[in-house]
């Protein structure tokens, strides 16, 4: 089953990078005749009240998506990491200060701290992956420090400052490299995360501008139509859950 | 074994059967109880949309508030909701002057607030300085509905005389909205901020506040000594329940699933698309018309784009309402053919004016020196053009209608903005023309002044107007004493709207409401606010 996550995630960046390869709809028109259809072969996903095709909605929105949960995963990985480096290798007054930060962070929820970026920043894609992203550089921070602390007393690294390395010298060709193994694994399991935040974050109406196509935005407009037309938040929300779970399980096989 | 099975099963099926038949006798039997005699008792669980916001009695045009409002107050006057006549009320008669510049209201006796205080001239004369002048002390702004007010007098005790500077033929439908409910003299010498909480309104309406919890629940209890209905009403003293409970439930599958599930009796706000689901569990679905100024887009020429006229008419040509409403609504929603619902007062036909030619709309906006650009939208010196709108949250489907008008609009070059509808940036931006181009709303009010309402810079103004002929044309009309002549000039308005491009009317809005089958008297007023008075549970 390795294959299938790897697959499943191959194809929705295929479809953020070359969506008309995929559905030949155009995701912000429809036909306002052909409003509300069940899934069929002409349309896979069915259609939503305006007549738009949601599979052409689903693979065009995946850029958005996939694109916030990217930089919310850069976000996090950049500042988490040297941070955690820095208070990892520094020790001392810099550490207390540094992690007593991320601890204030981490007691904050996730979702509450993203709303509160957005509310300050206003809505809009980057920024919602940048408000995902900072809820997420406590948690890298945290991971990265332990590594770099179980790694900073090793001895090749003691080895490496007595045959006179810099100190940044040093932790840039040893340190780092060496630490960074659950740092990757955790930002595999973070972008699945990233998603899901995103796509709450679009559900509430904070993302991209309708009628652009987001999943979370799409899940948030379907739900009105659950009674009577099932398909427009069951299958975004079935490719929100394949990918993340997809995201979950590549995470595990990198640790 | 085997062999009893399909016994078995034969049985069961009897018994389905049997439980099938005996619930449809039950059903019927319900239908044969409910044609008699109305009962008195039990409690009406209603769903809100929305909470309720400042409940100032001016501010009742709000659906919520004017739901709640209707109940705990009386108005002078009764507008027949069929007839649109203005009957008595709490005035028995009235006289009013040639140019309507004086209105006497004689009063009913032995009405009481629900504080026990008299409901007579003097709280009347009070109540009305009040919305026709405002207060600047207490912060109260008047009410739209009162046009010219000049001063009041009380006569006796239970006749009061109101002056008006110039004539003001509005006043009396005006004096039968719910807006124009009567306070106790107690609360309307409260400042705004108290008026708009709910434990201060103290009306002499059929229902008082027993209990609210903010934003979510209000319960009504019925007022045992309540005497003084309209006349022409059938059903006269107490209301038939004992206690409403309104319940604010915004998300709408929940509020019609609580119907079809038993859980709720009456609900507002039945989205077009739950219609068939509601009426397929045999339950009610009632469009009440809003007789008032249409759901529309609303075009703002302060903006820098929209301020050339071609723009404006092109976008009015451009956009199909009837497609709009054959996508996304139902029969309860008729396309618009004017400014004005075609069950509001001075309504006239515009509809050849309002025909749906992207091919024209694509020439006006040549002609106004906008060329497509390579993405398919026009510009002009570099400017696309680009118009940004608000989703408007009390507009039923706002959303989808504005995605729709944006994919019409694309045809003809234009890129609608449609904003998420968040309260804190909203409030900013709605009142800049040039970051909020097109406005998308409605008003309802069954009088000739509704037009005034919508567009008035002193009213709603949801134009953002900077054209004084408009204002000048909707003032005359508001001071126009004779009914035909401010038909006319209501006429003359709506032609000027369009001919201006300053509207884009969509349909005419309906208040669409799920009633279970068991609620009888379910009444509403003019523009479709619910009356709970006269309802009564038959189960």
């Amino acid at each position: 089953m390795r294959w299938l996550s790897w697959a499943v995630i191959a194809l929705v960046v295929l479809w953020a990078a070359m969506p008309s390869l995929f559905t030949g709809y155009d995701p912000l028109a429809g036909v306002p005749a052909e409003k509300l259809q069940g899934p069929s072969a002409a349309h896979l996903f069915g259609t939503d009240a305006v007549g738009r095709d949601l599979f052409a909605r689903v693979v065009h929105g995946s850029v958005h998506s996939l694109s916030g949960a990217l930089v919310a995963v850069a976000v996090g990985l950049v500042f988490g990491t040297l941070l955690g480096l820095i208070a990892g290798s520094v020790r001392g007054v810099v550490d207390e200060i540094v992690m007593r930060v991320m601890d204030v962070l981490l007691s904050v929820p996730g979702l509450l701290l993203a709303l509160t970026v957005i509310i300050l920043l206003g809505p809009g894609t980057v920024h919602v992956a940048l408000a995902v992203g900072v809820g997420s550089v406590a948690s890298f921070a945290r991971l990265a420090r332990a590594e770099v602390v179980r790694v900073r007393r090793t001895d090749y690294v003691e080895a490496a400052f007595g045959s006179g390395g810099t100190f940044a010298g040093v932790l840039w060709r040893h340190v780092l490299p060496n630490s960074l193994g659950p740092v990757i694994a955790l930002s595999a399991l973070q972008f699945g995360v990233a998603i899901l935040a995103i796509s709450t974050l679009g559900f509430l109406g904070y993302g991209a501008e309708p009628p652009t196509p987001e999943w979370g935005l799409l899940i948030a407009e379907g739900r009105n139509y659950l009674a009577t037309s099932w398909w427009l938040t069951t299958l975004p929300g079935a490719v929100v859950v394949a990918v993340v779970l997809a995201a979950g399980r590549i995470s595990k096989e990198i640790r | 074994m085997s062999s009893f099975r399909p016994a078995v099963v034969t049985v069961a099926m009897l018994a389905a059967v049997g439980l099938l038949t005996s619930c449809g006798g039950s059903g019927t039997g319900a239908q044969a109880k409910s044609d008699g005699e109305p009962v008195y008792g039990g409690t009406l669980t209603y769903l809100e949309h929305q909470p309720p916001t400042c409940l100032y009695l001016p501010a009742a045009g709000f659906y919520p508030n004017g739901g709640v409002l209707n109940q705990l107050t009386d108005k002078l006057t009764w507008q027949n909701p069929e007839t649109l006549k203005i009957e008595p009320w709490i005035a028995t008669k009235w006289e009013i002057n040639e140019d309507a510049t004086e209105y006497t209201f004689h009063l009913r006796d032995g009405v009481t607030f629900s504080d026990g205080t008299p409901l007579d001239a003097e709280a009347v004369a009070a109540n009305f300085d009040v919305y026709g002048r405002g207060d600047d002390k207490l912060k109260l702004p008047p009410a739209e509905f009162v046009n010219n007010y000049e001063r009041s007098e009380v006569i006796d005790a239970r006749t009061v005389r109101f002056h008006f500077g110039k004539p003001s033929p509005g006043f009396l439908q005006g004096t039968s909205v719910i807006g124009a409910g009567l306070v106790s003299k107690k609360t309307i010498g409260l400042p705004y901020e108290e008026q708009c909480q709910l434990k201060n309104i103290i009306g002499s309406g059929p229902f008082t506040v027993a209990k609210q919890v903010v934003d979510k629940e209000i319960d009504l209890q019925a007022r045992k000594d309540y005497n003084w209905a309209p006349p022409s009403s059938a059903h006269q003293g107490r209301a038939y329940l004992d206690l409403v409970k309104i319940i604010v439930t915004p998300e709408d599958n929940v509020r019609v699933g609580a119907l079809t599930s038993g859980q709720a009796d009456y609900v507002r706000y039945v989205q077009a698309y739950d219609e068939a689901t509601v009426k397929s569990a045999g339950f009610v679905v009632q469009g009440e018309p809003t007789r008032g100024v249409n759901n529309g887009l609303y075009l703002r020429p302060a903006n820098s784009i929209l301020k050339d006229i071609r723009v404006r008419k092109a976008l009015q040509a451009g956009t199909d309402a009837k497609e709009v409403v054959d996508t996304l609504f139902t029969d309860n929603y008729p396309v618009a053919t004017s400014v004005l619902s075609h069950q509001a007062a001075g309504y006239v036909d515009l509809s050849d004016k309002l025909a749906y030619d992207p091919g024209k709309a694509g020439e006006l906006l040549d002609e106004a020196g906008w060329t497509r650009g390579a993405d398919g939208v026009r510009e002009k010196d570099g400017v696309k053009l680009r118009l940004g709108v608000f989703v408007a949250g009390p507009q039923p489907l706002s959303k989808q209608t504005l995605e729709l008008v944006a994919q019409q609009w694309a045809k003809i070059g234009v890129k609608l903005e449609i904003r998420p509808a968040d309260a804190g940036t909203q409030a900013v931006d709605i009142k800049d023309a040039e970051k909020t181009a097109v406005n998308h709303s409605m008003v309802g009010r069954a009088d000739q002044d509704v037009i005034k309402s919508q567009f008035h810079t002193k009213n709603r103004d949801v134009i953002l107007s900077n054209d004084t002929k408009l204002d000048q044309l909707l003032e005359e009309e508001s001071a126009l004493a004779d009914e035909t002549r401010r038909n006319e000039k209501v006429a003359e308005i709506q032609r000027y709207v369009i001919d201006q491009g300053y509207a884009i009317p969509l349909f005419e809005e309906p208040q669409v409401y799920g009633i279970a089958p068991y609620v009888h008297g379910a009444a509403f007023e003019a523009v479709g606010r619910p009356s709970f008075y006269a309802v009564w549970l038959g189960k």
